[in-house]
């Protein structure tokens, strides 16, 4: 047994981005072979979102057409729904390298320019903005890219092309947040 | 409820038995996790040749955390009786071939014990109670001060906690109507996650308690300093190693002897292997391989040997993975076990 | 082998959920490893300091589109079983670009915000709750908006369709094209951010055949075979094997009991489908619930997936087994005959008789059971003498009516959960 103390754990570095992307690709290959379909997850937030809206308010949100296509039929559960287990694979699967890599810190991620407020802000209206852009697009950069990507869809290239623009677009605004 | 007889010759049973919701499954679990808590704090007391300045953080709270989730658990199967004003009737006899009768006469010991147990760590686990109220501490260090006194309590929590834990799966298995708790490992079983969850429960306490003499971490920012005191290091160093060491030991078995339960079913009848089939291949099979194999079992499993190679940091995630794991195997089996049905074996 | 191997019935439901999560993990294990789990090193990719998000995705997409490509071309994945989320080219676009300013300014996309929230990130957390505010809002303009996220749509196409190009040739040209990105991109840092360049890389490795290097010449070359290897998808042409038709037909392993349709509908089953071929007066009279009607004439070569578990169901039974023929001609591997139609579902399901008084035990306890399943299609069990504790005795009718149409609360009557797509 090791007798480094838990302090002295360095961070590794993360991996080389070619075989991380290999790595990446051969899980989604196994993802169209096994299962038929792409990796995604944003759509497993949707269903959460109509469930839990769905519980609070059901009226409200069978009424929604938004809402009730996530909901279902109500035989089963809709969190009984592969995005969802999927999405929660991505956390343990997430935590496991990080855990491995000792990379887990409760930190925030901001260049030195900004402050935590301010950071965690612009964090929240991102998401804000990821969450419309995504429902709007059918899907989000792992749905649409990468999934569609790989298997040529149209809408998903011009999706991709339209991600990369926006956010070289804007980009310059908000160079103090990373910079 | 309605207090049902154990066999189909009743009408409640047929076809569907779906009364049981979120109560039983909950005290199943809270059940297990006392027992659990109970063994392992009993252990340590006889073990350590009581000290009251050895006693280690999170043993010490240990028994009055166990008589709150106690009290819950009681609560919850309260709530699920149909008829609450009879309940004290449970205490005017004792019928040995009823394990409802066992489990009311099990907890009624089981209360004391974990009193006393309470009241040998009070000096060192509410002090400020000690300085209050001078009787308690007066009773606290004449236990304490008495051998005898402490082995005994160590042994009655060792020994009731076994019970308790036993109970809580005999309680589903003695229900002969369900062909999916008809089996004698489901005791050992719900024994060995309560003793996981037990474990899991004392080493999530070793991560929350403050740790003596450490000033205010050096964040402005509120919320990560409050998450930073998670990610540290448990205060105690050996003793929370040992105990994730005994926490996987107990995850193995109880992995073990879920193989051996649907080895038993799986080589029965038409109707048990159906019934397995429910939580292998059925409705329950995604949660139960997911929450109570995957993360449940599986998961923490790595996880604690990763930590205690000191390959990882070590983190609180592990036990909470087996907390969640415990009480998912509670609600599966009841609500399987309700769906799981004889008439299937007929042609 | 049949690959999608969900897709042609190797597990259920149930157990795809199991992989969902094996697959989850895989996934965020390697978003993770690439540095995903990180804003400002996501973030870098714009400022041209480090462009893993580039060299990741796209390795990504090459990776799984030539490996998918060369399995579908051999014969072991069928190509047009994998789900292509249909092409919306206006709200795509939009979304795009909202999703591209999201990016930059949160930092993250959902897949990543994942990973850095497992991670202990504060902002990933933060920016999964911005998503959920996001998308509650959604949901309340989606009424205003339906009209513009509906519009332009242009179906399940991809490139190679609306080019009219060999699917190959995209492949070889999107594989160039990627390996000219990543080459662009590692001049980008060096020049533009100052990064030196990895031991491992394309444009300055330490040693000149670097495993990178290697890589990309593997994926290039196998991509030149792509474009010259034809079209991966299969046929429409099945083979009629008229040996194993006769032995399907009289082994009668293509039959299902009326009482096991029963039980799939009411454990909600969603792995098949069952196709009545009665005319559509006869179904609008009554029809067993979650049917589909589909009368003999209109049983087409495309009328459900290929690997659907096709249910089927007339009066009798000979309407059916002659569309089980026509089916299985038609190429659908795995066609069903409900046995004895609907006469046989409404005497046993809908009206079952109860055993005689002097009938063993067993078939009591089995009559209970199938006067549940009566009740839940909304039906009556005929109860003769034998006294049921079970159920309230109903009174004997020689002709029981028909109910009118499917009973509320039953499966198939509501529609079914959206399966795929993100």
């Amino acid at each position: 047994m090791s007798s480094t103390p838990d302090d002295s754990l360095l961070e590794k570095p993360h991996m080389n981005p070619y075989w991380a992307g290999f790595g990446l690709g051969l899980v989604l290959l196994t993802s169209f072979v096994v299962m038929g379909r792409g990796l995604g997850a944003s759509g497993a937030f949707t269903t959460a979102v109509a469930t839990a809206v769905h519980s609070v308010a059901p009226a409200h949100a069978t009424g929604n057409a938004f809402y009730a296509e996530y909901l279902g039929d109500g035989s089963v559960s809709p969190l009984k729904d592969w995005l969802v287990f999927e999405v929660l694979g991505v956390f343990v699967g997430g935590f496991l390298s990080g855990a491995l890599g000792n990379r887990l810190r409760f930190t925030i991620e901001k260049g030195p320019r900004i402050s935590n407020p301010a950071r965690l802000a612009l964090a929240a209206a991102g998401g804000a903005l990821m969450g419309v852009g995504a429902k709007l697009a059918l899907g989000c950069t792992s749905g649409q890219a990468l999934s569609g990507g790989a298997l040529l869809n149209l809408g998903s290239w011009i999706f991709m092309m339209c991600v990369f623009g926006g956010a070289y677009a804007f980009a310059w605004f908000l160079r103090r947040q990373w910079l | 409820m309605i207090e049902y007889t154990t066999t189909r010759h009743n009408p409640g049973v047929d076809p569907i038995l779906h009364l049981w919701g979120w109560e039983i499954p909950l005290y199943l679990f809270l059940g297990g996790l006392v027992a659990g808590l109970m063994i392992l704090s009993g252990y340590h007391i006889l073990r350590s040749r009581w000290d009251r300045d050895q006693a280690q953080g999170h043993y010490v709270t240990a028994p009055l955390l166990s008589l709150a989730l106690l009290s819950a658990g009681m609560l919850t199967l309260f709530l699920d009786l149909e008829h609450k004003l009879q309940v004290w009737r449970l205490y005017l006899t004792f019928r040995p071939a009823s394990p409802m009768s066992w489990g009311s006469w099990i907890l009624l010991f089981v209360y004391p014990a974990l009193v006393a147990s309470a009241l040998l760590t009070l000096a060192a686990s509410l002090p400020r109670l000690r300085q209050r109220l001078p009787v308690l501490a007066r009773v606290s260090e004449s236990l304490a001060g008495h051998n005898g006194a402490v082995h005994l309590i160590g042994f009655a929590n060792v020994v009731l906690g076994a019970m308790l834990g036993i109970y809580t799966g005999v309680l589903l298995s003695a229900l002969g109507a369900r062909p999916l708790w008809n089996s004698a490992l489901l005791g050992p079983l719900f024994l060995f996650s309560g003793l996981s969850t037990g474990a899991a429960t004392l080493h999530l306490l070793s991560h929350l308690t403050p740790r003596a003499g450490e000033g205010s971490p050096g964040f402005s920012d509120a919320l990560a300093s409050v998450m930073v005191n998670w990610l540290r290091p448990p205060s105690a160093q050996d003793g929370s190693r040992k105990l994730e060491q005994a926490d996987n030991s107990f995850l193995t078995i109880e992995l073990a002897l879920l193989a051996l339960f649907f080895g038993g079913l799986m080589t029965s009848t038409l109707a048990h292997q159906t019934g397995a089939r429910l939580l292998l291949t059925g409705p329950w099979a995604a949660p139960f391989w997911v929450f109570v194999v995957g993360s449940g079992i599986l998961l923490p499993l790595l996880l604690q040997f990763l930590q205690a190679q000191r390959r990882i940091q070590s983190t609180w995630v592990p036990a909470l993975l087996v907390l969640g794991g415990g009480l998912a195997l509670r609600f599966i089996l009841v609500g399987a076990g309700q769906a799981s049905h004889w008439s299937v074996a007929l042609p | 082998m049949n690959a999608p191997f969900f897709k042609y019935g190797l597990f259920g439901d149930e157990i795809s959920l199991v992989v969902a999560f094996a697959i989850g993990i895989g996934f965020g294990f390697f978003l993770e490893r690439a540095g995903f789990g990180r804003a400002r090193l996501l973030a870098a990719q714009f400022y041209f300091r480090d462009l893993r998000v580039l060299k990741v995705m796209f390795t990504a997409i090459i990776t799984a589109m030539v490996g998918l490509f060369f399995l579908s071309r051999l014969g072991l994945v069928d190509l047009s079983l994998v789900y292509l989320t249909p092409t919306f080219v206006l709200p795509q676009a939009i979304g795009g670009l909202i999703l591209g300013v999201g990016f930059v300014v949160g930092g993250y996309c959902p897949g990543t915000s994942c990973v850095s929230a497992a991670t202990g990130r504060i902002d990933g957390m933060v920016y999964l709750a911005g998503m959920i505010g996001g998308l509650l809002g959604f949901a309340e303009i989606y009424p205003r908006i339906e009209h513009l996220v509906k519009a332009t749509p242009m179906g399940q196409v991809t490139l190679a369709q609306q080019f009219n190009l060999p699917y190959g040739l995209l492949v070889f040209a999107v594989v160039l094209m990627a390996v000219g990105a990543f080459i662009a991109a590692e001049w980008a840092e060096r020049k533009i951010g100052g990064k030196v360049p990895d031991t491992d890389s394309l444009l300055a490795p330490a040693r000149p055949l670097a495993p990178v290097r290697r890589f990309a010449i593997v994926l290039v070359s196998l991509g030149l075979v792509a474009a010259f290897a034809g079209n991966p998808f299969r046929g429409a042409f099945a083979r009629v094997d008229t040996k194993q038709l006769a032995l399907d037909a009289g082994t009668k392993s293509d039959h299902v009991s009326v009482t096991q349709l029963a039980d799939w509908i009411i454990e909600g089953r969603s792995d098949f489908v069952l196709v009545d071929v009665r005319e559509p007066a006869e179904f609008a009279s009554y029809h067993i619930p979650g049917a589909r009607n589909v009368p003999l004439a209109e049983l087409t070569p495309d009328f459900v997936a290929r690997n659907e578990r096709i249910v089927v169901c007339s009066e009798g039974g000979i309407h059916a087994a002659q569309a089980w023929f026509l089916l299985r001609s038609l190429g659908f591997p795995a066609v069903y005959l409900l046995f004895g139609g609907l006469e046989e579902w409404k005497d046993t399901v809908l009206y079952p008789a109860a055993p005689p008084a002097s009938a063993p035990a067993r078939d009591h306890i089995e009559f209970a059971k199938r006067a549940a399943v009566a009740k839940y299609f909304g039906g009556a069990p005929q109860t003769g003498g034998a006294p049921m504790p079970a159920s309230t005795p109903a009174l004997p009718r020689l002709t029981p009516p028909v109910p009118a149409a499917a009973p509320a609360g039953v499966p198939g009557a509501k529609p079914k959960k959206k399966k795929e797509g993100c």
